[in-house]
């Protein structure tokens, strides 16, 4: 608190002196929840049933220099469901100093970075996932012309309120080579990156101390189609499982990534196929799986569709880049597809109607690698595609449709096979699939104004797990800044429980407040593909934020 | 609870020196190259920033709504809808097939790791916001339907 103050007479200070120049900006955000005993849940509260998650960013900037802090309290504990390093805690959690002048970007402190599609380096900042790898230490960007970056890295990933153990280091470059030779037909760029960690390796010769990353990209716009090639290659390293390091063995890691669209006006198709072998990269060695997602050096999310209703995400997929030889469970990565599709049927045409008609599809398939394993030495081996055990497929549809200036509606359909394994955790491949299908209807109804009413109603069908669910929304939306609302997902077909919420939110300009009171389901919650396991409970929940 | 007295006294304090600023980062165009948010808000004209992303429910409706409309509020007053994707590169890949789908005519920007999104302080998409003459003069998170007529009404005002 005190370096807090501190830091805000500095920037104060330096307001004066800037005489109107400088200007501040940043926000506050407040997630707090209430728990409480749910006998019908089987729910207990924990001790600390009030638990608060703030963040309080600031940030200055004056002409070619900006700077910020960002303090953070988790008291008297973080959220159910984040890592338990931030409870009871409250500090300074980031902060930095940017200079920006023309060809040159240089940044001291904490900050966020992406190395192509973040596969080799991300480090960003998810507060509903709990997630904040900001890296610590020094960046510099340099961009001397329009068709050519080149970016320096330097330091420690943020782990909670500390810093990792493992320093990254990393170089980027992106090369625009239409730009740069004046090619008009066809819009190429290539990029390379080089990310590398290093670990102190104690008194075990065996262990690396430094594990390198190298990876190269390329992507094109050649008229409506556009596609591009990422590869990475991670120097062998040995494997940690649960903070436990399985053996002294060092395995390689690879991941690879293909995406191929078509674009254009009323038609898009994109497709994407990944690989993953044995791709976790950590700021530590020992932090390898960690179910918190802490200490992040690499970005492999889940590429699926992230579907849109409640129902939609009871199951779903979450990536799988880990190696594991052990006797009860097998795993060396992953290898996939997914392909969206989205038409517009054109207004007066028989299926557009009078204001046309929006058509979205999607198709995903995830298997494990298929690999041979020798559990006693240690080895494995893995085929490039081969049939490994299948664990997520979906395929799902969605027509929106404006019926006239008061009514429009959504219906979906998705049908969905997961393995046990991946919705619960646990060994994959080795229990059953569970298979659901699910219907959505949804309708909104504009009274007046922005006054409004929508409804949702959703059933989802399965033989297995917790069987059959049914679920409704309604949402009444008195303007455009108050909006109340009653949800149920009803678990009629085995717990016969209803996961029952109710809440309202107000937004007007810098400021949003919103409250609900009820049940949350457990299980995972998935943003960007990164998922968060979140136990069943029952409470009240209030977020506010504001911007300035 | 005095920490959280003191952070709003802060908060009120500050606001009043905060004056709709635009932020100075950089965003990347369909084709990969790299735009300051500055140049992307310099116009003559009015902007409206959308920030969305393609797994958005509620910006998707803001952006289809507006787009049945987008010819008139052009042609009427001028103003230019600048729709930036905080997509990551989990989704990004599905932004050009998704507009396309869609059949929009707005510019599209994207911002995939985030940078536009945490300057403007925005935790939750979609924010709207209007920028006039280099300033922020209007802010808006959240869609409701029939928000955007109201969006509208404002710009015309405006405009005049």
């Amino acid at each position: 608190m005190k370096n807090l103050l501190l830091i805000v007479s500095v920037l104060y200070g330096t307001l004066t002196f800037a005489q109107d120049k400088g200007y501040f900006f940043g926000g506050f955000e407040s997630n707090t929840q209430w728990l409480l005993n749910d006998e019908g849940l089987n729910f207990d509260a924990p001790e600390d049933q009030l638990r608060s998650n703030n963040y309080f960013r600031l940030d200055y900037n004056l002409g070619k220099i900006t700077a910020g802090v960002q303090y953070e309290s988790y008291l008297p504990s973080a959220l159910l469901g984040y890592s338990p390093v931030f409870d009871g805690n409250n500090a300074i959690g980031t902060y930095y100093l940017n200079f920006k002048h023309e060809t040159i970007d240089i940044t001291a402190g904490y900050f966020y970075q992406q190395f192509g599609s973040g596969l080799i380096l991300r480090s960003w900042e998810d507060r509903q996932l709990g997630i904040n790898n900001a890296l610590k230490g020094i960046r510099v960007i340099f961009t001397p012309t329009d068709y050519l970056d080149l970016t320096g890295i330097y330091g420690k990933t943020r782990n909670g309120f500390d810093v990792s153990e493992g320093i990254t280091q990393g170089i980027d470059a992106n090369f625009n080579i239409s730009e740069a030779l004046n090619i008009d037909r066809i819009d190429l760029d290539i990029g390379a990156s080089y990310v590398g960690r290093y670990q102190n390796n104690g008194t075990n010769d065996t262990i690396p101390s430094i594990v390198n990353a190298y990876g190269g990209r390329l992507n094109f716009v050649a008229g409506d189609f556009y596609g591009g090639l990422e590869a990475i290659i991670k120097d062998p390293d040995v494997i940690a499982n649960e903070g436990q390091l399985s053996s002294n063995k060092l395995y390689d890691g690879t991941a690879m990534q293909v995406d191929l669209g078509y674009a254009k006006k009323g038609l898009g198709i994109n497709a994407t196929f990944r690989r993953l072998e044995n791709f976790s990269f950590y700021a530590d060695r020992l932090a390898e799986g960690n179910i918190y997602n802490q200490e992040l050096i690499g970005y492999t999310p889940a590429l699926t569709k992230q579907q849109d209703y409640m129902l939609t995400n009871i199951y779903v997929y979450n990536a799988q880049p880990r190696l594991i030889i052990e006797t009860y469970d097998q795993r060396a990565g992953e290898v996939g597809t997914q392909i969206d599709l989205y038409y517009n049927f054109k207004k007066g045409t028989l299926l557009g109607g009078k204001y046309g008609t929006k058509v979205a599809g999607n198709f995903s398939y995830w298997a494990g690698l298929d690999a041979e394993y020798h559990i006693e030495n240690r080895w494995y081996k893995a085929e490039f595609i081969g049939n490994g055990s299948r664990l997520f497929r979906d395929f799902s549809v969605e027509v929106k449709k404006k019926i006239n200036k008061k009514w429009s509606s959504v219906a979906t359909f998705q049908n969905v096979i997961v393995d046990k394994g991946i919705v619960y955790g646990g060994p994959l491949a080795v229990e059953d699939d569970i298979q659901a299908s699910i219907a959505v209807l949804e309708g909104t109804y504009k009274i007046k104004g922005s006054k409004s009413v929508r409804f949702v109603v959703q059933h989802l069908w399965a033989e297995k797990d917790r069987k059959n669910w049914a679920a409704g929304v309604l949402e009444y939306n008195i303007n455009s800044n108050f909006a109340l609302y009653l949800a149920d997902n009803w678990n009629y077909g085995d717990t016969d429980i209803h996961y029952y919420s109710t809440g309202g939110s107000y937004s007007k300009g810098r400021t949003r407040f919103a409250m609900n009171y009820g049940r949350q389901r457990g299980g995972l919650i998935c943003i960007g593909g990164v998922c968060r396991f979140v136990p069943e409970n029952t409470g009240l929940t209030a977020n506010l934020t504001v911007n300035f | 609870m005095n920490k959280i007295i003191i952070l709003f006294c802060l908060l009120t304090t500050i606001s009043v020196f905060s004056q709709g600023n635009i932020p100075n980062v950089d965003l990347k165009t369909m084709e990969g190259k790299t735009i300051s948010f500055h140049e992307v808000t310099d116009q003559n004209n009015i902007v409206i920033i959308s920030l969305w992303a393609t797994w958005c429910v509620p910006c998707i409706k803001e952006l289809d709504a507006i787009s049945d409309v987008y010819e008139e509020w052009q042609e009427e007053t001028g103003v230019e809808l600048i729709a930036i994707s905080v997509d990551d590169s989990r989704t990004v890949k599905r932004v050009k097939s998704l507009i396309n789908g869609k059949g929009w005519d707005y510019q599209i920007l994207l911002d995939t790791n985030n940078d536009l999104k945490r300057a403007l302080g925005a935790s939750t998409v979609p924010l709207t916001i209007v920028v006039k003459d280099n300033e922020i003069v209007l802010r808006h998170s959240g869609y409701s339907p029939g928000s955007e007529d109201e969006l509208y009404e404002k710009i015309k005002e405006l405009t005049l």
